[in-house]
């Protein structure tokens, strides 16, 4: 009885994970097939891989160069929203002041409105700032985004965090500034690991923001460089340059996760489980 | 003592807050005003209309498909994606009997299943129309294959499926990560706990229902908030892989591409903003329900 | 003095923030249009099927004219996307290419101020030849397609033919010849089943493509009549025989089982691979579906494109004629730092030597006269300048899809659901006629009469 119920476990896992790596082994296949292989058959193997897709799609679609406006544009914006959002939500959770709760609510609504309604005055704004099309621009605009979410999460971590330390802490002597970055910052480090993932694949996914605040190709964020591959593929046929596109933009995440897996998952899970 | 506090709260909060303020607060402010005109987004003067165009949203085809639709996908994505999640979970670590911990092979089920967290939208949008595309898809292709040949069809073009085919991939990309969530907080359930309910004569079930759930309850609920968010969007996968886009028949229109729509293709830019001033009122109330039902937890813990 | 009136009436319109920064340079011979000398000059260009290579040919010929002036060029995917915010804030480019499913809406930027009156770049001497004006190089009708309660406001560079699209070589190994009539179509459909091929694909995820012939059997049963009818929304539009006659033919399609199964959840490009891998024998498209599929047309597959048939023996249109229009839309905007270039760049564009590159390189027609000319054309371009030319005055083409976008929107919805076989002919007028009636009734669009 045992066994069976275990031997139908393996099954149901089995196909689980059968049905989440098909897609991406099929599109990496895919990607060394040629046009012609990709429309004869989805399951047929390519004859000879086609490596030149790679390279079109690395050359032609400029994919190094989104990833590196990628990584210095995401990197800035989380190093600089973890610290602000870390402060803002330590504040509102260990502080009581006239205020706080209209400003964790009005953060928190933040959190839920349609990023879109807001582009075309969101525009003038930076335009105005003359920081249209600019590294410091999308970083600045990307770590305000997602300040809500940062602040959302963190809050009810501080919250959860016992006062025993802070409290011996200010006896010794520590000014506030200091509990917050000797004391309480340091016990709050799976909860920023935690939500510093979260940002990290949020913002590695923005399309609607860097799509009107960075017009220049040069500039170009990955999604923005997939966009434009997609799209141009819906003008001219190149199905093979697209999966190669694809897989190329996927393939640095992936192996990221996967030599950090261990720490990744369980920096995830360390503060949402408390 | 503690002198100095509101010195270091201004000094503390001024920064966030200013750059939420300029960046995120002002843009929406001027958006809302932006809804009680007729701005056609390109002149440099915008006339007052007062709130008709909300009055016109209620007469509005395509709003009203894409409520009901968004409306289709708060109510299973979220709960789809947990019960799932929640499912594997448990096989993942009540499986395999008690003394292990999980089934054989658990930790690269783990990392597998994480995959699709890795995907941004575009990239699972592309993905899936050629998942889902006629004749020589990979879907059809697999119910082919598996003797089920006989549900083969063109997904995205019935709007019986398409859908639901929407739905399905949110769901399929947001599973792993949930499961990676849930797992952990299940281990962090003491081994002689379980052992203890075993020997009374506990079932995997009640095991499950009875300690592991009410341990993850906390995780559940922000998992319900964060998938809630995310079945009000959809906008990106459906412009990238259905018919139209939002079709056939307006079945997958979405808030946000009906919104896209009036701004980018009409030039309704004011109306647009209504449309988003809805949806904001619309995801106010949605968040004051799951703040209430985090507010027994708060109690606790204080 | 022209120059200065253009720049008058860009500043009176527009409203831009400063309109003093839009230099004029001296009017002469090799100057005609007063480009300031040294002026920047930024061209914006939708990215798409015809490629990037014409656009900055001209560029290469703007600046051998100018050697001091400074041309950025770019290409874009979605041109509203981008622009949109540039426009609103009075910092548009010098020249646009407004064209592609983001962009922006031409009537209302026109309605807006935000465009030059191109009357002075028609006016002026061709690249080519000093004695002949840019206005009579061009096709019949362009000036007119860019013309708005009469302003000349933007230039299409490109002129497309729709027809229905077969493989030359496999109807002749099959002995099967284009049919002239629906009836033979039908006929014809028949034959193509029982050689195991499907006879009709289409690009299912577009309804719009298959909107092409219905709406061009519709204008051949009706005439121009029953065209300006449709434009002009006028009642009962959609319920004129010609038009229910023309749903039903092409309903016949779905009910005879003349389409290839899944077409309704095919992409453009997908649709187009399985036509060209000889799996259905008809596709309807517009003339740029050659370079399109260059990259996977097979050899020897030869493409052709055929006028719609007749829908019956007592059409008011005869047989060849063919719904044309010309796209890919210049602009120059009237907040342009620099609108006198943008003009220029527009002269140097509908130039022959441009105009032929474009033929060659993005295999497609242009607008200006005679470009083809002694040129080897390819197999599918061929056919679309052969059908241009038996059409001769027989051009025809509807206006309501870029004059009110939303009833453009539910007639796709409509026909979607059409072809897939969820509604007949008769619902589906229906439904289109209410909501042509819906915008007809509606203040807030802007309406426009042919």
């Amino acid at each position: 009885m045992k066994r069976i119920s275990g031997g139908v476990l393996h099954l149901v896992l089995i196909v689980w994970a059968a049905l989440v790596t098909l897609p991406l082994l099929w599109a990496v296949v895919s990607s060394l097939k040629t046009d012609a292989e990709i429309f004869a058959s989805p399951w047929s193997l390519p004859d000879a891989p086609q490596w030149g897709n790679w390279a079109r799609a690395w050359q032609e679609a400029a994919i190094g160069r989104y990833l590196l406006n990628t990584l210095i544009v995401v990197g800035g914006a989380l190093v600089l929203v973890m610290l602000l959002g870390a402060l803002t939500a330590y504040c509102l959770a260990r502080y009581d002041f006239p205020g706080n709760r209209l400003v964790y609510y009005l953060l928190v609504a933040g959190m839920l409105f349609p990023v879109f309604l807001a582009l075309v005055p969101l525009f003038f704004v930076v335009d105005q700032l003359g920081m249209l099309g600019t590294y410091h621009g999308l970083i600045l605009v990307y770590a305000a985004y997602a300040l809500p979410f940062t602040v959302f999460f963190l809050h009810a971590f501080f919250r959860s965090l016992p006062s025993a330390t802070a409290e011996a802490a200010f006896i010794d002597g520590c000014s506030h500034a200091g509990v917050f970055f000797r004391v309480m910052l340091p016990m709050a480090r799976p909860g920023m690991v935690s939500v510093g993932i979260f940002n990290f694949l949020g913002l590695w996914n923005q399309y609607l923001l860097p799509l009107v605040l960075n017009p220049d190709p040069d500039r170009y964020v990955l999604a923005q460089g997939l966009a434009a591959l997609a799209v141009s593929q819906g003008y001219r046929s190149d199905f093979s340059g697209l999966f190669a596109g694809l897989v190329i933009a996927i393939l640095p995440v992936l192996l990221a996760y996967l030599l950090f897996q261990r720490q990744i998952r369980s920096g995830l899970t360390a503060g949402a489980v408390r | 003592m503690r002198h100095g506090k509101y010195r270091f709260l201004i000094g503390a909060l001024a920064p966030p807050l200013l750059l939420y303020g300029v960046f995120v607060v002002s843009p929406y402010a001027q958006a809302f005003s932006l809804a009680l005109t007729d701005w056609d987004g390109l002149s440099a003067e915008a006339g007052f209309v007062g709130l008709s165009n909300f009055a016109d949203l209620w007469g509005d085809k395509l709003f009203l498909a894409a409520l009901r639709n968004n409306g289709f996908m708060i109510l299973v994505v979220p709960t789809a994606t947990i019960a799932l999640a929640l499912f594997f979970s448990a096989c993942l670590t009540l499986g395999g009997g008690t003394r292990r911990r999980g089934v054989r092979g658990s930790g690269l089920y783990r990392i597998v299943y994480f995959f699709p967290q890795l995907l941004s939208v575009a990239i699972l949008g592309v993905l899936f129309q050629f998942v889902y595309t006629p004749g020589n898809g990979l879907l059809n292709g697999l119910l082919g294959a598996v003797g089920l040949g006989g549900l083969e069809r063109a997904w995205l073009a019935d709007p019986a499926s398409a859908l639901p085919a929407v739905t399905a991939v949110m769901i399929w990309s947001a599973v792993g990560f949930y499961v990676v969530l849930f797992t952990a907080a299940m281990e962090s359930v003491p081994v002689d706990v379980v052992e203890a309910a075993v020997l009374d004569g506990a079932g995997r079930f009640t095991v499950f229902r009875r300690i592991t759930l009410p341990l993850v309850w906390d995780s559940v609920q922000v998992a319900y908030v964060y998938l809630g968010i995310l079945a009000l969007d959809g906008f990106a996968l459906v412009q990238i892989m259905t018919v139209g886009p939002g079709g056939p028949d307006n079945a997958t229109e979405v808030i946000g591409l009906t919104l896209y729509r009036s701004a980018f293709t009409y030039g309704e830019f004011g109306y647009a903003s209504a449309m988003g001033v809805t949806l904001f009122f619309i995801t106010l109330t949605l968040t004051a329900l799951a703040l209430r039902a985090t507010k027994r937890e708060r109690v606790e813990l204080a | 003095m022209a120059g200065a009136a253009a720049v008058l009436s860009g500043c009176v319109t527009a409203g831009g923030d400063d309109p003093a920064e839009q230099a004029t340079g001296a009017v002469t011979e090799d100057n005609p249009l007063g480009v300031p000398e040294g002026a920047d000059l930024e061209v914006v260009m939708f990215d798409g099927g015809y490629g990037q290579e014409y656009t900055q040919h001209a560029v290469t010929l703007y600046e051998e004219r100018h050697p001091d002036a400074t041309v950025t060029h770019e290409g874009l995917q979605k041109v509203g996307e981008v622009l949109q915010p540039r426009f609103v804030s009075g910092e548009p480019p010098d020249v646009v290419d407004n064209t592609g499913a983001g962009r922006l809406d031409i009537a209302a930027l026109a309605e807006a101020g935000q465009l030059t009156d191109l009357a002075e770049l028609l006016d002026a001497p061709s690249l080519d030849d000093p004695a002949v004006k840019v206005r009579d190089l061009l096709l019949p009708g362009v000036v007119a397609d860019g013309t708005l309660d009469g302003t000349p406001y933007f230039l299409n560079y490109s002129y497309v033919a729709w027809g229905i699209w077969y493989s030359r070589s496999l109807f002749e190994s099959k002995g099967w010849t284009v049919p002239e009539t629906w009836d033979d179509m039908l006929a014809l459909c028949g034959e193509i089943k029982d050689a195991g091929i499907a006879p009709w694909t289409w690009q299912g995820k577009f309804p719009e493509y298959m909107m092409d012939p219905l709406q061009s059997l519709a204008a051949k049963a009706g005439g121009l009549d029953l065209v300006y009818a449709v434009d002009n929304l006028e009642a009962d539009a959609w319920r004129q025989d010609g038009m229910l006659a023309a749903a039903d033919a092409i309903h016949r399609l779905v009910t005879g089982g003349h389409i290839l199964e899944g077409s309704e959840g095919l992409s453009h490009t997908e649709a187009q691979n399985a036509w060209c891998n000889g799996e259905a024998a008809f596709l309807p498209c517009g003339s740029w579906i050659e370079g399109e599929q260059q990259g996977v047309t097979p050899e020897g597959f030869d493409m052709a494109m055929a006028a719609v048939p007749a829908l019956s023996g007592a059409d008011a249109l005869p047989y060849g004629a063919v719904q044309g229009s010309s796209s890919e839309s210049f602009l120059v905007p009237a907040q342009a730092a620099n609108p006198r270039g943008g003009l220029e760049y527009l002269r140097c564009l509908f130039s022959g030597e441009v105009a032929r590159g474009f033929a060659e390189s993005a295999k497609a027609m242009p607008v200006v006269k005679g470009a083809t000319e002694g040129l080897e054309l390819s197999s599918g371009l061929a056919s679309v300048a052969a059908a241009l030319e038996a059409a001769g005055d027989g051009v025809f083409g509807y206006k309501y899809r870029t004059w009110y976008p939303e009833l453009a929107v539910e007639v796709d919805t409509a026909t979607g659901e059409l072809l897939a076989g969820r509604t007949d002919p008769e619902q589906w007028s229906d439904r289109i006629q209410a909501a042509a009636d819906a915008v007809a009734a509606d203040d807030s669009v802007a309406k426009y009469e042919r």
